[in-house]
């Protein structure tokens, strides 16, 4: 019987005002969506490639310059503009995107200067992830919230029920049919923005890219259960239509406005950290204390000559407050990874920030993008350094003494830039993207489990007259 | 009549749920976002003072002018609270330098402790309020006809002597007494928040922008009360215009906005900023190059030895315990690089002027194309009222500008660069020859440059060396001999506050346009129900 429902239902969506608004709106924005992420990329793109060959001819310096230069002076990575940015940007302008390292060291990370504009108010990029989160929760809020109300007001939710359907059947059949026709409303608009990336060159095709765009309709579908969910629970709360519309819209504003726009406060004052001026103070007297505590002549540098005694003094000292300040440091971005982490499962509380966090997993971007990158590099350091020390340990000039911020006290050979070690980020696996995005997978899932079982318990109690 | 119907739409309206509703929503939201915002601004002026009282040691806690480098730390914008616009993506501070001038502000954002907050978007009062008051303006006028209509009691009036222009007056005017109160309640609210909060204190000025703020939101409130108005005029039945109305929120309140930024992020891009680094690196070198010219035509000193020195990329330099000659030779040195370093600061700034109208060009393609919305409209005029919009971002850039032009006229005016004070508090009558200097820092072991540098030849050890040059320690060998340099006449930042007749000026073709625009939709509203069919 609820395919009975199911299909009247979606009918009478297919035709309603609703469903045509709804659908103008998709395109309209997956349209403009897709023609600026044409526009910008390829902008993005090129200021890439200037910093990275920047880069590359630091490195081919350094190398020219002799290998302590290659090792001790500090590098950037800054990361690649995805290609499928336009699925979901993760906000990845505003996250730190540049890594600072060398072959001792990975030092920290930043948002890199240029990044975003300063005098640019910060906005959501009409990616999918946006429109998805903004549009289809709205869409299937505005097919739910009369669905039980707005029946029992127009007299014929009585005369339904009085026909052999159950209850369930028809909440089921309604439910259903909200998520069928919000799908159907976000198709259209994937499409058309498929064809814009495609004949614009921006995307090439592949069972990767076909996988994340089906990855990301099954997440939209997920959100649209959710909030569908919710918009019969206020349909089924109100006696008016009036009044579910108000509820929904609450709900709305809490789960796509409120929620998600209060993470800051929530992260600063539910799960405070240390304060950077703070951290610096701790090293700077850590710093300080290796200093006043170093023999002496562990500061004399006026010689170029490495074998200078003084020179190992130093070196041993450079290494010591080097690891002090790592391990104050690390122990400061540990902090910050986990503020961040937990205000994120707190504020996954909400479907709509529950499914931007699971299309940020799902396209490998944003955050576990920077996570994987970060403990990546750190691997490629070790292998950096060792690609350093076995160069140190075959010069027969260099004293071995390891400096980590002078090239003084190790080898000066000049290295060929086509053996130095190169960082590059690795693809995200399915395994890493599926271990980041299940616990928002469910969330939405019981979400919608759990406000449709609400509502049907509320809806078996209905007075219909 | 008019009073009548506006009081019959005022009650019923007052009755309803969406009032009660609409009322929570705001007595929930509106505290919210400004609580929020009011823990950013004690934040943001804790660290306001922790910068200044810094900057404010630096600069009193030097001994040479070469080394004075003003630091100009902003006060938070106490409106802030309200519309915080730009102000939490700014950093708080810029330092004044000689070889270059101020680009952007640097120093600490709102997400100064955890930089992954900075992909947090946080909302304030003017946000809550856009999207607030423009969603109980539309649900109050969506059915304001359609309602009645389909009641019959549409038919009913009209049947009376009753105009049309008299209906629809007493229904606009019922509704903004419905929702007067709210708007009312929202700022009386705030102001309570604002008085009962000891981070904050408003001056008559702020209150009087705060009022500003307030009428500026009824602007922004009668515009959606109009378009509800319309599209209720222009529809047949109430759930039809609800549809349409919601549609038409979510579009000038979510989409507009977010597609002029992406808009003009795509279609106006800025420059590359490792681009100008790069540019303004190679100047740099340049200059450095431009220096070692000039300097190296310079007599050479007799004893090229700084017994305590401090420099810096910016020309700093502090030198103790030289010869005469080598003092001679630091003072030539800086009277011939910091003309020079000027120069190659007012020739940085052509690339970082075309890299910040870059910037600016960007950021007002977004605001003009924002003018579509209301929101967007309400959302500048806020800002600008509240002292965070861009324009006063860049006033604040532009006022740092003109200080460092009038600093560096300060230093060229006492001549300082050709001064010895320029690179140490050591007067010239204490100068000391290398012979002199010899002689009394070993204890007299040798008595001059050559008895030294013959025994220092032979000794293989180099920290001997300079153990038997510290025999003596010598008054007025390091920085703690002198004292600070008396700074009374040198000239400091000014902030200029925000006065309310300028944020009036700068939105007022703004307001202008959003006036006219409610003007324009009552005008269409009236022509509607002229031709609406009642029955």
């Amino acid at each position: 019987m609820w395919k009975t429902v199911l299909k009247r239902e979606i009918q009478h969506n297919l035709y309603s005002l609703r469903f045509l608004l709804s659908l103008a709106l998709i395109l309209a924005v997956f349209i403009a969506g897709s023609l600026s992420f044409v526009r910008h990329h390829a902008a993005d793109l090129d200021k890439y490639r200037v910093a990275r060959d920047l880069a590359v001819k630091a490195v081919q310096t350094d190398a020219a310059s002799g290998a302590t230069n290659l090792a001790v002076n500090r590098r950037s990575y800054d990361l690649r503009p995805r290609d499928n940015g336009f699925l979901a940007d993760a906000k990845e302008k505003y996250l730190p995107n540049s890594l600072t390292y060398s072959a001792w060291n990975v030092f920290g990370f930043a948002n890199k200067s240029g990044s975003a504009n300063p005098y640019l108010a910060r906005y959501d990029e009409l990616s999918w992830a946006f429109a998805i989160a903004l549009l289809v929760s709205f869409a299937a809020l505005i097919f739910t919230f009369d669905a039980v109300s707005g029946e029992k007001e127009s007299k014929t939710l009585s005369l339904a029920l009085a026909n052999p359907v159950s209850r369930g059947a028809l909440l089921f059949g309604k439910y259903a049919s909200a998520v069928v026709s919000v799908m159907a409303i976000l198709a259209p608009g994937v499409l058309v923005g498929l064809l814009i990336l495609t004949l614009a060159g921006t995307v090439s095709w592949g069972w990767s890219l076909a996988a994340e765009v089906g990855a990301c309709l099954l997440a939209a579908a997920f959100l649209a259960a959710a909030m569908s969910a919710f918009g019969l629970l206020c349909s089924v709360l109100a006696r008016s239509s009036n009044v579910s519309l108000l509820l929904a819209l609450t709900v709305w504003l809490l789960f796509a406005m409120v929620i998600p726009n209060s993470s800051g406060f929530l992260a600063k004052n539910v799960f405070p950290i240390e304060k950077a001026e703070s951290v610096q103070k701790r090293v700077q007297q850590a710093l300080d204390d290796l200093s006043k505590a170093a023999p002496p002549g562990s500061w004399m540098m006026n010689s170029n000559n490495p074998f200078l005694p003084q020179h190992e003094l130093r070196a041993n000292l450079m290494r010591k407050r080097m690891a002090a300040e790592k391990a104050i440091r690390d122990d400061y971005y540990r902090s910050m990874f986990l503020q961040f982490e937990r205000t994120r499962r707190l504020t996954a509380f909400s479907p709509v920030a529950a499914f931007e966090f699971l299309a940020e997993s799902i396209v490998g971007g944003g955050y576990p993008r920077f996570r994987r990158d970060w403990d990546d590099l750190h691997v490629f350091q070790g292998r950096f350094l060792s690609f350093f020390q076995a160069l140190d340990a075959a010069d027969p000039k260099s004293p071995h003494w390891f400096n980590p911020r002078e090239s003084v006290s190790t080898t000066r050979q000049k290295v060929s830039p086509d053996v130095v070690p190169t960082f590059s980020e690795r693809p995200m696996s399915f395994a890493d993207r599926l271990g980041s995005a299940w616990p928002y997978l469910l969330v939405l899932a019981a979400a919608a489990a759990l406000i449709f079982s609400l509502g049907f318990g509320l809806f078996v109690r209905y007075d219909v007259r | 009549m008019v009073f009548h119907i506006a009081k019959k739409e005022f009650l019923n309206n007052l009755l309803s749920a969406r009032f009660l509703i609409g009322f929570l929503l705001c007595l929930v939201l509106i505290p919210f976002s400004i609580l929020i915002n009011v823990d950013d601004y004690r934040d943001q002026m804790s660290q306001s003072k922790i910068d200044r009282d810094a900057a404010e040691k630096e600069m009193t806690e030097v001994r040479v002018f070469s080394t004075l480098r003003p630091m100009v730390v902003f006060s938070a914008e106490p409106l802030g609270v309200f519309g915080k616009g730009l102000s939490g993506q700014v950093g708080n501070q810029v330092g004044i330098r000689l070889g270059s001038k101020p680009l952007l502000a640097e120093g600490k954002t709102a997400a100064r402790d955890n930089p992954f907050l900075a992909s947090f978007f946080s909302v304030d009062f003017v946000d809550i309020a856009a999207i607030i008051f423009s969603l109980l303006a539309l649900l109050f006028s969506y059915d304001a006809l359609t309602r009645e209509k389909e009641d019959g009691t549409l038919r009913l009036q009209m049947a009376n002597s009753l105009g049309r222009a008299k209906l629809l007056a007493g229904k606009v005017v019922g509704i903004l007494m419905t929702l007067l109160p709210v708007v009312v309640f929202c700022f009386l609210l705030g102001a309570i928040i604002v008085l009962a909060s000891r981070d904050l204190v408003y001056s008559a000025g702020e209150w009087s922008r705060l009022i500003l703020l307030a009428l500026v939101s009824l602007a922004y409130l009668v515009f959606f009360v109009f378009l509800g108005l319309f599209v209720s005029s222009k529809s047949r039945g109430s759930v039809s215009s609800l549809v349409v109305c919601l549609f038409l929120w979510v579009v000038l309140i979510f989409i507009v906005p977010n597609l002029a930024s992406t808009f003009a992020e795509s279609f106006v891009p800025i420059q590359s900023r490792d681009n100008l680094d790069s540019v303004i690196a190679d100047m740099d070198k340049g200059l450095d190059e431009r220096i070692q010219a000039a300097t190296d035509k310079l007599p050479p000193s007799d004893w090229n030895m700084n017994w305590w020195m401090f420099g810096g990329s910016d020309g700093e330099r502090e030198t103790y315990g030289c010869t005469a000659s080598h003092f001679e030779r630091n003072r030539r040195e800086m009277a011939l690089s910091e003309p020079l370093r000027l120069d190659n600061a007012d020739r940085k700034w052509a690339p970082q002027k075309a890299y910040l109208d870059s910037l600016s060009r960007q950021a007002r393609v977004a605001e003009d194309l924002a003018l579509f919305s209301p929101a967007g409209i309400f959302r500048a005029v806020a800002t600008s009222v509240c002292g965070t919009d861009r324009r006063a971002q860049e006033k604040r850039l532009e006022d740092v500008r003109r200080y460092r032009e009038t600093f560096v006229s300060w230093l060229k005016g006492k001549n300082l660069f050709e001064k010895y004070e320029y690179i140490t508090p050591t007067l010239p009558s204490a100068f000391k020859t290398r012979d002199q200097l010899v002689a009394a820092r070993t204890g007299g072991r040798f008595k001059t440059q050559a008895e030294y540098d013959a025994w220092a030849d032979k000794e293989p050890d180099f920290r001997k060396r300079w153990q038997v040059l510290s025999t003596v320690t010598l008054p007025g060998d390091s920085p703690e001999d002198y004292p600070f340099l008396k700074l009374g006449d040198m000239p400091r930042f000014l902030e200029r506050p925000v006065s309310a007749a300028d944020s009036m000026a700068a939105s007022l073709p703004r307001l202008g346009l959003l006036l006219f625009e409610c003007i324009f939709l009552f005008a269409l509203a009236y022509v509607a129900f002229i031709r609406y069919d009642v029955r």
